[in-house]
């Protein structure tokens, strides 16, 4: 007995420890939690933050028997810090907010253009969040309104969000979904610069609040995925419209799938489907200059033709290559006039691509890199390949 | 009809006052006789002569075969003998020699031997002033016969199940395997039952110091009786305070007869279909012997479905409790708000909601076995509507846990073997304390634990765990993965190094 005593106390010692000493961990029911979708942030005049967080009502989302309760509610309140402003909520949320789930972070326009970094801070440090949500600007109204906005078919209005950038993304390729941990890294990076989703709210926001804003079929009152902002450090500077927006995604290989329309040779446009595109940059250094070779490569298919053309002849085939290759060149050359020269902002990452190319080069200019930026030169070569024109060859309105 | 018991008089376990030799004088005896056994009513003894001299035949009724005794003991002695003088030494090696037709006819000398067959099943004949006594194996009485097998089920494969005697199902396992080889060895356990216990093996198959230790641990045993073979189990299992079964039983003839092939010992007991199988590994209590007859293919999947009922059985409930309410952010939104909707209104804890709806179940199964069949559908109509549809409605607990409380308790009917569910249902409880109080961390550290004494193990020598721990890539062919039977081409090594080649894999087609 005496022989087994000693080592056995070791063990239970042991394992009392391992039970004991450990980090982070409390339990909570699920009912006990405010399940957090959506925050909004943005700044007072007299430089307090406003807090403004999105709770979901569970019941009254998964439910065989909705009744007019709204799926969400939104509780706003302002603090000297966003830890601050968390705190203070509990005195209006009577659950306790759960922000392990959250989907997207709405930031107001002030503290976009005042930047982001300080608020971005809790929200990396803190252990309860992912680093997988959205980080998005309200381009054309206070984040509480929009947080305010019941959306129709999707519940949550988060969700709606987080899908509509996804989807615009996956499409439409006139937007770039990024999330926290993307938006730090490119702020900390000296040879890169953060873009963000802007997102509009359409329509009176006095009714976008009331759940009756959903029971019309063309709701009054919607949000809508708007074009991308642009900054430099953590600070906005201004935006892209939706030909640039593509034209950055073109350039940085961002895009899934897109439609380019170009006009034909008469009257009436062509539209083609690209479906697989890959983007490069390489850099170079030409005369002590540092030079970037974009390169678009994409494949697609005719997807629509409202003139007459008869794309059974390879030569018109090829045109219609063409045609798209340089529409391809052109939204990014927008893009480079806006962001390179407009604003100065790297948002393709040009000065990332001379640190991998050419760091030797890059160590001399690393420092001052916003000065060199704006005089990069830029080749843009772009390749399209139309390889399927759909069912038939001859538009349907072709007078034989 | 007719059955009998292997009897070996030299191992009684009985050391008590009987074994004194026989007292000559007949009537002598037989009064002892019928004090030793309190004049049982059951004790028929019939008195007869062979020309002048005295004689008596004893049995038991109901244990013997009357016709037996009446057609080839009473008509030889009383009708054919002789009629004529002669001495009883003379006499009595007539009747042994030449007057009993009896297939099975033993000489003893004292009275434990006599009690012992008279109360297994023989007939003594006493002749006066003999000193010894002759046992003629008469032993008859009513048993099931062998029936389908109504604990383990099978679709495919011999449907036969062991019989509560003895010698039936040493034949059947005879009949299995027509091997010279097959060795039946029998002891009698049990000081006050004398229980017939028989080891059976294949000499050139099963590793000798396995038999060696099976019949050491066997003779060790000192109990007043035996009933069923689960004493003889918690005698000689290796762990005696681990859940984990070290000891595999079956009552299928054909499970038995492929663990002897594989080098495995049995040991049949009487008066118990339910025959003992060591040494049993823990993979062993997820294979079925319909794994063998079905297709590999389906043997293969079937294997891992059943790992993976395992899992679900032991772990399930306790994840739930975890995800809940610790890892939240492990659950996917959307989810995770269908789970949160489902506990809205729900009062109690999920470790409380976790643990009433277990124990609901656990209590529903053991009134669903000790209720009598007609009451049966009755307790499963209480459960399922009563219980788990009303708990749902009254707002008690959430639709997600009675999904889970039902995903459980089938995946711990899946098993082949019984007795691994044991340790499943009981450690499933210490599983959800410890996801309750420390979550995910807990469960690991429990199962960290649970591997940990797994691989300790050992039955018969053997580690429990093998041939994973220790691991043996020649003895994973029939594991999880099942290879056809011309691909299982040697004995599993952990059990046996004898004889090891099992099959040609060239004699197959193609």
């Amino acid at each position: 007995m005496k022989t087994y005593n000693f080592p056995f106390r070791k063990l239970l010692l042991i394992l009392i420890c391992l039970l004991l000493l450990t980090g982070c961990w409390n339990s909570r029911e699920l009912d006990e939690l405010g399940i957090v979708v959506t925050l909004g942030i943005d700044k007072t005049d007299e430089g307090d933050y406003i807090l403004s967080v999105q709770v979901i009502n569970p019941s009254e989302i998964a439910t065989d028997a909705p009744t007019s309760r709204p799926p969400v509610s939104t509780y706003t309140t302002t603090g000297r810090t966003l830890m601050e402003a968390f705190r203070r909520l509990t005195a209006k949320n009577p659950r306790t907010t759960y922000l392990s789930q959250l989907r997207l972070v709405i930031l107001g326009k002030t503290v976009a253009e005042e930047g982001v970094m300080p608020v971005l801070d809790l929200l990396y440090r803190d252990h309860e969040f992912r680093t997988s949500f959205y980080v998005t600007v309200a381009k054309n109204a206070p984040v509480e309104s929009m947080l305010s906005i019941i959306t129709p078919y999707e519940k949550i209005p988060a969700n709606k969000i987080m899908s509509s950038i996804e989807n615009v993304e996956r499409h439409w390729a006139a937007t770039k979904g990024v999330s926290i941990d993307k938006v730090i890294a490119s702020i900390r990076n000296p040879g890169e610069d953060p873009v963000m989703s802007g997102i509009l709210l359409l329509g009176e926001e006095d009714i976008g609040t009331n759940i009756s804003n959903v029971e019309n079929v063309d709701a009054p009152t919607k949000l809508e995925i708007d074009e991308i902002g642009v900054f430099k450090g953590d600070k906005l500077v201004g935006w892209l419209n939706e030909l640039e927006s593509q034209g950055l995604n073109y350039a940085t290989g961002n895009v899934h799938s897109t439609v380019i329309t170009h006009p034909c040779q008469d009257e009436g446009s062509l539209s083609v489907e690209l479906l697989r595109t890959s983007g490069a940059m390489k850099g170079k250094i030409k005369n002590n200059q540092p030079v970037i070779d974009i390169k678009v490569e994409a494949e697609g298919n005719v997807g629509e033709v409202d003139c007459k053309v008869d794309l059974s002849k390879p030569e018109a085939l090829e045109k219609v290559n063409k045609q798209a290759e340089k529409a391809i060149k052109e939204s990014i050359e927008a893009t480079l006039a806006k962001a390179q020269k407009e604003y100065g902002s790297d948002v393709f990452g040009f000065g990332g691509v001379i640190h991998r190319d050419q760091p030797k080069y890059w160590k001399k200019v690393e420092k001052e890199w916003s000065s060199y930026y704006q005089d990069v030169e830029v080749n843009i070569d772009a390749t399209v390949k139309i390889r399927r024109k759909g069912n038939s060859t001859q538009p349907i309105n072709k007078e034989s | 009809m007719n059955q009998g018991n292997d009897q070996n008089p030299n191992q009684s376990p009985n050391k008590e006052s009987n074994s004194f030799p026989l007292l000559p004088p007949l009537e002598d005896s037989l009064s002892h006789i019928e004090t030793v056994l309190g004049k049982s009513t059951d004790l028929v003894i019939r008195r007869f002569a062979i020309y002048k001299t005295r004689c008596a035949v004893l049995y038991i009724d109901g244990l013997v075969d009357k016709n037996t005794i009446q057609n080839f003991i009473m008509e030889a002695l009383m009708l054919e003998m002789p009629h004529k003088r002669v001495s009883v030494k003379e006499l009595y090696h007539t009747i042994k020699q030449a007057s009993l037709p009896i297939g099975e006819l033993t000489e003893f000398t004292d009275y434990e031997a006599l009690f012992k067959r008279l109360l297994s099943g023989e007939t003594i004949l006493l002749i006066d002033k003999e000193k010894k006594a002759l046992a003629a194996s008469t032993r008859g009485w009513r048993d099931r016969g062998v029936q389908e097998s109504t604990s383990e089920s099978v679709i495919r494969g011999p449907k036969e199940a062991f019989t509560e005697t003895l010698r039936t199902n040493t034949a059947l396992l005879r009949r299995k395997i027509k091997d010279p080889k097959l060795r039946i060895e029998s002891k009698a356990i049990g000081e006050v039952t004398r229980t017939d216990v028989a080891v059976v093996y294949l000499q050139d198959v099963a590793e000798d110091n396995i038999v060696k230790e099976v019949h050491r641990r066997l003779d060790k045993i000192e109990i007043d009786g035996i009933l069923e073979s689960g004493y003889i189990e918690e005698y000689i299992q290796d762990a005696q305070y681990s859940p984990f079964p070290t000891v595999y039983y079956s009552e299928k003839p054909d499970a038995i007869a492929g663990g002897l092939l594989e080098g495995r010992v049995a040991i049949i007991t009487d008066g118990t279909p339910d025959v003992l199988l060591v040494p049993a590994l823990f993979v062993n209590f997820f294979q079925s012997s319909e794994d063998y007859y079905q297709r590999a293919d389906i043997s293969t999947f079937l294997r891992i479905l059943r790992l993976v009922c395992f899992n679900i059985a032991l772990f399930m409930p306790s994840l739930y409790i975890a995800f809940t309410t610790f890892h939240q952010e492990m659950i996917p939104a959307p989810l995770l708000i269908s789970l949160a909707a489902q506990r809205e209104g729900v009062p109690f804890p999920a470790f409380i909601e976790a643990l009433l709806m277990e124990l609901t179940f656990e209590i529903l199964r053991e009134a669903g076995v000790r209720l009598p069949k007609p009451v049966g559908s009755a307790v499963s109509i209480v459960g399922a509507l009563v219980l788990g549809q009303s708990a749902v409605q009254a707002g008690l607990v959430s639709p997600a846990m009675v999904i889970v409380v039902a995903l459980t308790a089938i995946s711990s009917f899946v098993f082949p073997a019984y007795n691994i569910a044991i340790p499943i249902r009981m450690l499933r409880f210490l599983f959800m304390i410890l996801a309750a109080t420390f979550g995910l961390y807990g469960i690991i550290l429990a199962l960290i634990a649970m591997v940990l004494h797994l691989c300790s193990l050992k039955s018969f020598g053997v580690p429990y765990m093998s041939p994973f721990a220790p691991i043996q890539p020649k003895d994973q062919k029939d594991v999880l993965i099942r290879f056809p039977h011309w691909g299982l081409f040697s004995r599993p090594s952990s059990l046996t190094k004898k004889n090891e080649k099992r099959t040609n894999p060239s004699s197959k087609e193609n």
